[in-house]
């Protein structure tokens, strides 16, 4: 109970340290019973005027401060609190003291610098803890003084190795059907599959505005165009029907889509029973028709 | 029914006249459907038509029955080597009195009332006759006599043999670019078209073959305000006109539209023609094309539809091409056509 408390208590200590203007605070984790190469983990809280600027200059470099005592670590963050900025300074020291007995060492002081103002971090000191002696029964040779080296831990590889193997086939496998799919090589031979990019694109301009009609059938007439190989006219339709049989089932809406780009672009009188919904389902109809070869 | 109404009654009942007479010629004519087609463009376009090909395969016949389904006078001249402009005006003989006469031609007398011109073998007579056939084409008059007479009905059709080059003189640019069209005829592919062509004995004799022609199916006299009237009522959308602007950006610099032709420096292969009047040609054929079809305007198949008869002979290449004969034309309007998006 005692050494709960102690220990919640050396969370919060801290003390503040004056300055004019400017507020320290400093908590360190513990302030006793360190042993050598121990880390000492301290934060340095400074509460200064919303406009102060650190000088980064000042703050101290990670190094060897004294002959028993490093700094390993400095990390420096603000935080706006209120009209106020608190600037806390995570700082970790390591203890190469070794102590013969229970003593306190001192922390070194530094002074941080805000603008032209400089405010002082007082010095500190933790407590250090001798390594307790141990009293092994006598041995004639100083080898039988050492233990034996822990057994080596058996690790079975049989189930990662399967894993492995299985994931590398799958990955395998996908990239193949991706490859596939995007025509990649060695693949190159089979056809892009254009008409399914086209319906991707439709559909994400199905609610455009008053233009996302007509662009959209000239992005269909585009594709067409590309799986043609050059410009394809309503009444060449039947040629490349004939080129393509593949697209052969949907000739009829071949011919609704032209009457109706006919109507849009060339007449006078605008088709009405021709509609973006028409349009999208005769993309994803020859998205079909494609994906299936 | 107001004047519009009328005016498109009338031109829907021309249409089926138009398509009366394609079939009045399909009688004598067997397997070349789109030379007829093609050839009743030029007659409600009001231009003259000329038509090349091998020998035998019924230009002179097809021209014939054209003549026939037309109604009207009909005026046909042979061309030779000797021949001179004078013997296309003048009609020279003795008189019963054994004193040499001189009479205007068949030609001039029916000037008022002619339709047809029929120059056979063109390219048989001398170019002093093809300068009076181009005045003729372009002005549809001639002076003789010392007066002028006028042919307010002509349309001159043509054919050119394309096989024989000995005694033949190539009609000179200026000329073929007064032709409207320039209409390629070969045999029929058509098995079935072939075996009466060479089996049934109603194709060896021709003058009872063009008996089966009805004439006059169409009175000639109207057909010049019908044609006026297909060239009013038939709309170009913007689109349309963007379409055919960048054809003609294709055809006269097919490398800045990314053409390119397999043996071909695209760069340097046409060296003329192309003009404007060419293209306003195209834009009337693709006009009456669109009437016939039944549209009241022009649609890009329409343009592609007759641009190479329309085309083709405007577009003049580097003499180097001249030896491949219209393959290079050909393939050049092929690329720009798939070149050319649209909409």
């Amino acid at each position: 109970m005692r050494v709960g408390l102690l220990t919640i208590l050396s969370l919060l200590w801290a003390f503040p340290a004056k300055a004019d203007d400017a507020r320290v605070n400093i908590h360190s984790a513990r302030p006793f019973g360190y042993f050598v190469g121990d880390l000492i983990r301290a934060r340095v809280e400074v509460t200064t005027s919303a406009d102060a600027t650190l000088v980064a200059a000042s703050l101290p470099h990670p190094g060897p401060l004294s002959i028993s005592l490093d700094i390993k670590a400095v990390e420096i963050h603000a935080t706006m609190i209120g009209a106020e900025k608190r600037w806390d300074l995570d700082l970790v020291y390591q203890n190469f003291y070794v102590a013969l007995d229970a003593r306190n060492i001192e922390i070194p002081g530094f002074e941080l610098r805000f603008g032209d103002e400089t405010v002082p971090i007082p010095a500190w000191s933790v407590g250090v803890a001798p390594l307790r002696e141990i009293a092994p029964a006598k041995q004639e040779r100083p080898e039988d003084y050492l233990r034996p080296d822990s057994p080596a831990v058996f690790a079975s590889e049989t189930q990662p190795e399967r894993l492995a193997i299985t994931f590398g086939a799958l990955s395998i496998l996908v990239l193949g059907a991706v490859g596939r799919d995007r025509a990649w090589p060695p693949f190159q031979s089979r056809r892009e599959r254009i008409f399914n990019a086209l319906a991707r694109e439709l559909a994400t301009k199905a609610h455009g505005g008053a233009n996302a009609f007509p662009d959209a059938i000239q992005s269909l007439h585009r594709t067409i165009d590309r799986a043609n190989g050059g410009a394809l006219l309503g009444e060449d339709v039947c040629k490349f029907l004939a080129r393509r049989p593949e697209f052969a089932s949907l000739q009829p809406s071949f011919d609704r889509f032209y009457a109706a780009s006919r109507s849009e672009f060339f007449s006078e009188d605008k088709a009405d029973n021709y509609g973006f919904k028409e349009l999208l389902d005769f993309a994803r109809a020859l998205a079909r028709q494609e994906r299936a070869q | 029914m107001n004047e519009v109404s009328q005016s498109e009654s009338k031109l829907a009942e021309w249409r089926e006249r138009a398509i009366a007479f394609e079939q009045e010629i399909q009688k004598a004519v067997v397997g070349q459907d789109r030379v007829i087609r093609l050839v009743t463009i030029g007659v409600f376009a009001r231009g003259h038509i000329m038509i090349e090909g091998d020998v035998g395969v019924g230009k002179t016949t097809l021209l014939r029955a054209v003549s026939r389904a037309m109604g009207g006078d009909f005026v046909r001249i042979e061309g030779t080597v000797d021949m001179m402009p004078g013997d296309i005006l003048y009609h020279t003989y003795l008189g019963d009195d054994g004193r040499p006469r001189v009479d205007p031609s068949e030609l001039l007398r029916l000037a008022e009332t002619l339709p047809v011109f029929f120059f056979n073998e063109i390219n048989r007579a001398r170019p002093q006759v093809h300068s009076l056939l181009l005045r003729l084409m372009a002005e549809r008059s001639v002076t003789a006599f010392n007066r002028l007479y006028r042919f307010p009905y002509l349309q001159v059709f043509a054919d050119r043999n394309i096989v024989e080059r000995e005694e033949t003189f190539e009609l000179p640019a200026a000329a073929r670019d007064r032709f409207f069209m320039e209409i390629s005829m070969a045999a029929p592919t058509d098995r079935e078209a072939r075996r009466k062509l060479v089996f049934d004995p109603v194709f060896q004799d021709v003058d009872t073959l063009l008996e089966r022609v009805t004439p006059g199916t169409m009175d000639y006299r109207e057909i010049g305000g019908v044609a006026r009237r297909i060239q009013e009522s038939v709309k170009a959308s913007t689109t349309l006109e963007s379409y055919v602007l960048n054809l003609w950006q294709g055809l006269t610099r097919p490398a800045s539209v990314g053409i390119s032709l397999p043996d071909v420096d695209v760069s340097m292969l046409v060296k003329g023609g192309a003009s404007p009047r060419g293209l306003a040609t195209l834009a009337r054929a693709a006009r009456v094309r669109a009437w016939l079809e039944g549209r009241d305007y022009m649609t890009p198949d329409d343009v592609k539809d007759v641009f190479f008869e329309v085309m083709a002979h405007r577009i003049f290449v580097d003499p180097i091409h001249t030896l491949r004969g219209d393959e290079p034309v050909r393939q050049l309007c092929h690329a720009v056509f798939e070149a050319t998006p649209v909409p």
